[in-house]
């Protein structure tokens, strides 16, 4: 048979659970929309039995702590997808400016060559008017101007990656900072057996936000979280974090470097970083090479066709553009300075459109690269368009996945007022009984003390 | 399973997916365009390059075909009102052969024939907007001017070349026949044949007025087959007209299949746009305020 100290005692512990429950559900409550946060739960067990005089009695209940719900593998695949993501999310966006310059709008290279194109059709019916003379000069020079603007466009969005790059190795830099300190502080917490919630909910936050820097790859050993780069660069191991370095390259760009001093620019993939670098170093430069390749080979087949003839003035026709033999495209010019050194005449006559034919040619034929200047650039808009949509589609579709991931991760450690609340009626309840029952027992015990005596307790 | 009770994500991924394709339609209808940047459609928008091209080459091209049919015009016109004059200048060389003529009369006959053959150069020196047409490929210079020593009493100061031009991708017509081919071919010379028949007259020699007339009947025919080539030009010109207003049509067609927008599914869609985005946004203005505390008394 228990004694009524006992029930004293069980009843205590009931309040104390009670209490402990209530402290973790208003807590839930007060964190219901704090990012990050993870929801707690009192976790109790049933104290040891008593046995006394071959009878079993309960133990009453036992606290065990406050414990975190979350679940490490979903928070991995997040991290991982948002890594994908954000890459996409930064190529998308790089790219974004640069498109608009291969859209039609009036001065891209597309309607120059439209213009260029029929103002020599124009020349071939009026080889004698100045006016369609100059018009084809104008229309070179805004081919010209055309080409330079989109190269310009181009190497502005290359240098803006340039710089995002900096910055990220900067932020990367910062948050593996406070990942260490939160990590030491972690292991110092799980070391004297508290709840580790609220620092690691900070550390998975931060974690977070580093995967949207750059892809990391992350692993528990026994100094607690050890986090590297996707290609094993350590960032964070434990409580020491490592930080990444930019030095200019010999290309001009910034070349990131880990904590040995490695260059790891290509071997970085994901997140903004990655994203940057994409840009950086492999679009931009495969449409620049492109797009300077159609400038000089244009520009030769064009003044080729140009000496061919005569102009005007009878003499020999000169070279139409000027292109440097580095960065075609940015510098290309036209020579000419009048409309009247079109060479239009193939015989020397001013009146002969001889030489139109083969100017025209020059548009029409292919070029020592395989193809005709309009499918050339043709071929360039569709890789800017296809780059800018491949990139989009894949947020779009990642985003779909982290959503449904976060919904997952939500499901497991995110915070239900429904459920907090039919809790918090749950455990008032508790407590109140909890209440009853040493209000109970102090009622009998004052019965009990009363007994035999005539003083009243 | 515990079902995640934080709407607030989806409902914002449901709003946003709402809100842009709505975005994306009406963009579609007030701009009438599907493709506005070339993300939106890679293809597309590197098939609109060639056609952009072709679209300006083929206006430009019916643009030469007005103004080439023009000359071409001028040209046969010039060259029948020739034939009509050489037609006048035989029946007065076959006049001044009959033998009953005086010689007062065969010199006015003489003067009307010199007067047909100026006529004749100034046709050969027509000019269309300032070029002259007859000139070859000079044709800026006066193609035929006094020249006492030659036969004819002209010179030609143009040259034996000829224009073609450009009316489509694969196809230029030449619009020119030079003077030296027309009015002072070798075998056929029209002026020399005037100015042999103004002699033959002012010389009252019949049978020399007689061959002249001859020779200058044979260059009638001659004139006619040129001419013909103008005929030729302008039907042809006229032929690749019809052709590049088709070409404007199937090309217009193109482009709009290629980045327009059909108005009437633009305009369908767009309304479904705004319906579900109407019934996201009713949605969660009604979810999400929603939670057990609005059913359960305030504790008393």
């Amino acid at each position: 048979m228990g004694s009524l100290t006992t029930s004293l005692l069980i009843g205590v512990q009931a309040l104390e659970a009670s209490q402990a429950a209530l402290t973790a559900t208003s807590n839930n409550i007060a964190n219901s929309n704090t990012p990050g946060y993870t929801r707690e739960e009192a976790q109790f067990s049933e104290s040891p039995l008593t046995v006394q005089n071959s009878a079993v009695a309960g133990g009453g209940v036992m606290l065990n702590g406050i414990e975190s719900v979350r679940d490490e593998l979903l928070n991995l695949q997040i991290q991982q997808q948002t890594s994908q993501q954000s890459s996409a999310d930064t190529v998308s966006s790089s790219l974004q400016s640069v498109q608009t310059l291969f859209a039609s709008n009036g001065s891209d290279i597309a309607s120059a060559f439209s213009s260029l194109s029929s103002s020599l059709a124009a020349l071939s019916a009026n080889p004698t008017d100045s006016s369609t003379q100059q018009s084809v000069l104008t229309a070179g020079q805004n081919l010209a101007q055309a080409f330079n603007s989109t190269a310009n466009g181009l190497t502005t969005s290359q240098s803006a990656a340039d710089q995002q790059v900096t910055q990220t190795v900067a932020q990367i830099n910062s948050l593996t900072k406070q990942i260490a300190q939160l990590n030491t502080q972690l292991s110092s917490t799980v070391m004297s057996q508290q709840n580790g919630g609220t620092v690691e909910d900070q550390r998975d936050q931060l974690v977070q936000q580093l995967s949207t820097l750059t892809g990391i790859s992350v692993s528990q050993s026994s100094d607690g979280e050890v986090i590297t780069t996707a290609n094993g660069s350590p960032l964070v191991m434990g409580g020491q974090s490592y930080n990444l370095q930019t030095t200019t390259g010999a290309n001009g760009f910034q070349q990131v470097l880990d904590a040995n001093g490695n260059n790891i620019t290509s071997n970085i993939q994901g997140g903004q970083l990655g994203g940057a670098i994409q840009v950086r170093d492999q679009i931009v430069p495969g449409l620049l090479t492109s797009l300077n390749t159609l400038a000089s080979q244009f520009a030769t087949a064009f003044n080729t066709a140009q000496k061919a003839g005569f102009d005007s003035t009878g003499a020999a026709g000169q070279a139409f553009f000027t292109v440097p033999a580095n960065g075609a495209a940015s510098g290309i010019s036209v020579a000419l300075t009048s409309g009247s050194q079109v060479a239009i005449s193939s015989d020397g006559s001013a009146g002969s459109n001889g030489n139109v034919a083969n100017l025209s040619a020059a548009l029409t034929n292919a070029l020592p690269s395989g193809q005709t200047p309009a499918n050339t650039y043709a071929n360039l808009v569709y890789q800017v368009g296809s780059a800018v949509s491949n990139a989009s589609a894949q947020s779009t579709s990642l985003g779909q996945s982290i959503l449904q991931l976060t919904n997952q991760q939500s499901s497991v450690s995110g915070v239900n007022i429904d459920e907090e609340t039919t809790n918090l009626i749950r455990y008032q309840t508790a407590y109140e009984a909890a209440a009853r029952v040493v209000s109970t027992i102090q009622a009998l015990s004052t019965v009990t003390l009363d007994m035999g005596s005539t003083q009243s307790y | 399973m515990r079902v995640n009770s934080n709407m607030v994500p989806n409902i914002l991924a449901d709003l946003q997916q709402s809100q842009s394709s709505l975005n994306t339609y009406l963009q579609e209808v007030s701009t009438g365009k599907s493709v506005a940047v070339p993300s939106d459609n890679p293809i597309a928008s590197a098939q609109m390059v060639q056609n952009t091209i072709e679209t300006a080459n083929v206006d430009q091209y019916s643009q030469n075909v007005t103004s080439v049919l023009s000359t071409v015009q001028s040209a046969g016109s010039a060259l029948s009102s020739v034939v009509n004059s050489l037609t006048r200048a035989v029946s007065l060389g076959t006049e001044g052969a009959n033998g009953t003529n005086s010689s007062a009369n065969l010199q006015t006959l003489a003067q009307d024939v010199q007067g047909i053959l100026t006529s004749v150069v100034a046709q050969a020196n027509t000019s269309v907007e300032g070029n002259y047409i007859f000139g070859g490929t000079a044709s800026t210079t006066t193609p035929y001017t006094a020249d006492a020593s030659s036969p004819s009493g002209y010179t030609y100061n143009g040259n034996s070349g000829s224009n073609s031009v450009a009316v489509g991708d694969s196809l230029s017509v030449q619009v020119n026949i030079p003077g030296s081919q027309i009015f002072s071919n070798a075998s056929n010379n029209v002026l020399t044949s005037l100015a042999n028949l103004v002699s033959a007259l002012q010389s009252g020699n019949s049978s020399s007025i007689s061959s002249a007339t001859t020779a200058l009947n044979s260059t009638i025919g001659y004139v006619s087959q040129q001419q013909e080539f103008y005929s030729n030009a302008e039907s042809r010109l006229n032929a690749q007209e019809t052709v590049l207003q088709q070409d404007t049509v199937t090309l217009s067609t193109q482009a709009t299949n290629l980045i327009g927008v059909n108005e009437a599914t633009a305009a369908t869609e767009l309304s479904q746009a705004e319906t579900a985005n109407s019934a996201t946004l009713a949605a969660a203005a009604k979810v999400l305020p929603t939670t057990l505390l609005n059913y359960l008394s305030a504790p008393s």
